[in-house]
């Protein structure tokens, strides 16, 4: 017992200190909450003094990285004001951000897609912008993707959607409809060779074919989504699950397709045609050369299939203390000048009126061919109820491969949508 | 420490007042061993016990206030942060009672051994006795503190979370958090979906651990037995071919199994399984999926099994198997009771460790299949277990207050393994008084 108690006091003395530095720290942050003391006071005398250094955090990827420091060093060449970079995954910003940001170590600005918006600002961690005169540069898509409860949560610097790559030595032209895909499916797919490729088993692939013949995830009034209205087992939808079924069990597409097993067949020339992104392109152009083409999604009922566009904006966190001058830097990396660097550099395509007919994107043919689809496509809804979807409708399309009845398959998603949406706290 | 050696008076102290020296400790930590005349020790009680209340008062009342409010301004209070300070604080508040404690119990016996006219020791004594018995404390002390921050804080974190309403749309900084008590608990046995996902998720958590398990390990018994019989040769070469899918990384093995496995284009049913006309749908059937990961799980677990086996048959005296001989054993009663209970005894512990391993095995799950194959009307798939149920629960449809939930309840099962297996083990019995 008192060996026991001995040990309990050594400990007790070091706890002392240990607890006093954090009690240290909390008193920090309860300065900083209130604006009060030190450093964050000056802040207030007038927020746009400039601030020394502005972190931002990169997608974890060489050339968008070298893109960035290239129109940095720029913008420190112009306004003095460092640029401290950190490469972080985007699919890791927002879970990162919320640990960081509250203890004063996150990024005044941070990239991220679209469909995380509603996400985000469900729990506070990004802040709306004033983009002012510089808005009228983007494409409409592209602003209407960033609005979220009627303001604009970021400066938007890409926009990707999905087309049709195909191989020009196994078909002479793009299939311009449905009808045409069918028919290049049905001839071209025999013993290991593949007519038409998708990742039909992947939601944000198969939506297209459900927004055809009329389905379409939340109803959409007045630019603000309503999640009790969901439109994926309406008849519209329904004929869609039954075209993507067709696909399947005519066995024209492999039921457990992945991009691995589409891109090895493509790249083989044992696919005439892949429905797939510009992400796909440098793989492709290795392997194909110059038999690879690429297009617009084909029309269904004469018009073109819809499909989900994203647009990677760089946001403003919340956390930051220097929110004008962030402000100042995403206008900057977005401007036109620097989005056709960033076009040149990372290879992206910029969501600017102007640059879209710019002669560097229209000249090339790949390129203008995923901008065509933009304009055809429409933004993935950024509410957060979207989380509660892809799920689902990804285990949806698994059981309408395995041959399920479509209408019975959607229904039920539509009901565990519904039930995961109320299960979610919404 | 100027002040004069009490021990050269050799008075005896039959009026010391055992209860006053309580009581005066029991006010203020220190001040009852100034009573017993143990100045030093009196000193150090008391400036630890002033040092604490003026460093830490504000922050413990702080701390208590944000643990049970969890925040009460939007925007402003952090809920989580005021979550993880409350539980500082909770941790800080034991270890102060405890010395408060121990302060009392000792003015309280110094008190009586004066009172039963025991000298004071002199303060060079006094110093050496503490350091004497306190040397070993001091030296595990700072470890163990760091333990409690690292294990025990995080864990005590991810308890709490599971009482509170944590998920998406109810997240700080833009929302507080509250406490809803066993709400989450009793969500998941109620609510349609969570029931049906959680029974199925649990059913096969179980079969998972003890059908893949069990044949990881009778697997590597029955090759351990078969190597080890002397009229084998090559006992080495053919050792370490056993050992080779443990020492190829699992990650690796797994995702090549999955490749294999693929329904069209693996090799399993591509280039063998069709030779007999048959088209297995190992990764699109849930009950194919299983059947796969359990095959896999027995392919990666018997290696380890096998060594440890391997390991002990050496030590079976060879004269027992003499003695059977003469009394005209057959094999089969040879291995009953003589090698079967050998094994068991000394390898035991061991095997429970590795259905608990099983149990919360992720990788294998993940990376062969990430749970799926999906099934009809549940948000779990069909080879999901606990803990990969979690992840998803976590990390694509944050739902953090359930996956809390759900990981205590794993937790409790993990944790009557390893209870199980400590109490089997001598390494944990103490020894000496406590």
């Amino acid at each position: 017992m008192k060996k026991f108690l001995m040990l309990l006091l050594a400990m007790v003395l070091s706890v002392g200190v240990l607890a006093a530095c954090s009690g240290d720290n909390s008193s920090d942050g309860d300065e900083t909450a209130e604006g009060g003391s030190g450093d964050s006071g000056e802040s207030t005398e007038g927020e746009s003094d400039k601030p020394d250094t502005l972190k931002i955090w990169v997608n974890d990827d060489d050339k968008q990285v070298e893109a960035i420091t290239k129109i940095t060093d720029k913008y420190t060449e112009e306004t003095g004001i460092n640029i401290e970079m950190n490469r972080i995954s985007m699919t890791d910003q927002v879970e990162k951000l919320d640990l960081d940001g509250p203890t004063g170590n996150g990024p005044d600005l941070f990239f991220q897609p679209h469909d995380r918006l509603g996400n985000l600002v469900v729990r506070g961690l990004a802040e709306p912008v004033d983009l002012g005169d510089a808005k009228d540069g983007f494409t409409d898509t592209a602003i209407s993707a960033m609005t979220y409860d009627g303001d604009i949560w970021g400066a938007p610097a890409v926009i990707e959607t999905y087309g049709l790559f195909y191989n020009k030595s196994m078909i002479d032209k793009a299939p311009e409809t449905m009808d045409e895909l069918m028919t290049i499916a049905e001839e071209q797919t025999s013993g290991g060779n593949y007519g038409f490729l998708a990742e039909l088993n992947n939601f944000y692939f198969a939506y297209p074919f459900f927004a055809g013949p009329g389905g379409y995830v939340f109803g959409k009034e007045d630019g603000t989504y309503d999640v009790n209205d969901i439109g994926l087992d309406n008849e519209g939808a329904v004929e869609g699950a039954g075209n993507i079924q067709t696909f399947f069990t005519e066995g024209y597409i492999p039921k457990e397709v992945n991009p691995d097993i589409m891109n090895g067949l493509f790249n083989d020339g044992k696919a005439a045609v892949v429905m797939t992104g510009p992400w796909s392109r440098p793989g492709y152009e290795e392997a194909l050369g110059d038999d690879l083409g690429a297009a617009p999604l084909p029309k269904a009922n004469g018009e073109r299939m819809q499909s989900f566009v994203g647009v990677k904006a760089w946001m403003l966190s919340s956390f930051s203390e220097n929110k004008e001058w962030a402000t100042d830097l995403m206008k900057f990396m977005t401007n036109e000048e620097n989005a056709m660097t960033y076009y040149e550099m990372a290879g992206e395509i910029p969501p600017r009126t102007a640059l879209l007919e710019d002669s560097a994107i229209v000249e090339d043919p790949i390129t203008a061919a995923f901008a065509e689809q933009t304009n055809y496509g429409e933004p993935m809804p950024s509410v957060p109820a979207m989380q509660q979807v892809w799920e689902p409708a990804g285990n949806a399309l698994q059981f309408l491969a395995q041959g399920d009845d479509p209408k019975a398959v959607m229904e039920e998603t539509v009901q565990i949508i519904k039930d995961q949406i109320a299960a979610s706290g919404q | 420490m100027p002040q004069p050696s009490p021990a050269t008076k050799d008075v005896k102290q039959k009026d010391h007042n055992v209860k006053l020296a309580t009581i005066l400790s029991l006010v203020f930590a220190g001040l009852g061993q100034i009573y017993n005349k143990r100045l030093l020790k009196g000193i150090i009680f008391i400036i630890i016990e002033a040092a604490f209340l003026i460093t830490m008062l504000n922050f413990i009342i702080h701390g208590v206030w944000g643990f049970i409010t969890l925040g009460e301004v939007k925007g402003e209070d952090h809920s989580i942060i005021l979550l993880i300070e409350g539980l500082v604080s909770l941790i800080v508040i034991a270890f102060a009672v405890t010395l408060y404690v121990y302060n009392i119990i000792d003015a309280k016996r110094d008190a009586r051994l004066l009172a039963q006219g025991e000298r004071v020791p002199s303060v060079r004594k006094q110093i050496k006795d503490a350091y004497d018995a306190g040397f070993p404390y001091m030296m595990v002390g700072p470890g163990l503190i760091m333990l409690v921050f690292i294990v025990v804080l995080p864990l005590a974190f991810m308890i709490s979370l599971a009482f509170t309403d944590y998920n998406l749309y109810n997240s700080p900084p833009r929302n507080l958090l509250s406490w809803v008590g066993f709400q989450n608990f009793v969500d998941l046995v109620s609510i349609s979906i969570w029931k049906k996902s959680f029974l199925n998720v649990l059913s096969w958590t179980i079969v998972w651990t003890v059908v893949a398990t069990t044949l990881q390990i009778a697997l590597g018994l029955f090759l351990a037995l078969l190597v080890n019989d002397e009229r084998v040769k090559f006992k080495r070469t053919i050792r370490t071919f056993l050992i080779l899918p443990w020492a190829v990384p699992a990650f690796v093995t797994i995702l090549i199994f999955s490749a294999m496995f693929n329904d069209t284009f693996g090799a399993i049913n591509k280039d063998i399984l069709s030779q007999f006309g048959l088209m297995i749908p190992w990764l699109t059937d849930p009950t194919w999926s299983k059947v796969a990961l359990i095959m896999i799980q027995t392919w990666l677990g018997f290696p380890f099994v096998f060594a440890l086996f391997t390991g002990v048959l050496q030590s079976i005296p060879r004269d027992m198997y003499e003695a059977a001989d003469v009394d005209g054993g057959t094999r089969l009663q040879k291995f009953r009771f003589i090698t079967f209970p050998h094994i068991m005894f000394a390898t035991a512990p061991l095997l429970i460790m590795q259905y608990a391993q099983n149990f919360n095995n992720f990788n294998i799950i993940y990376l062969f299949n990430e749970g799926g194959p999906a099934v009809r009307g549940q948000n779990a798939g069909g080879t999901d277990i606990l803990i990969s149920w979690v992840y998803k629960l976590t990390f694509d449809t944050n739902n953090y207050n359930m996956a809390a939930a759900i990981t205590i309840i794993m937790g409790l099962v993990v944790s009557a393994f390893a209870f199980y297996q400590f109490r089997k083990t001598a390494a944990y019995k103490e020894e000496g008084e406590m």
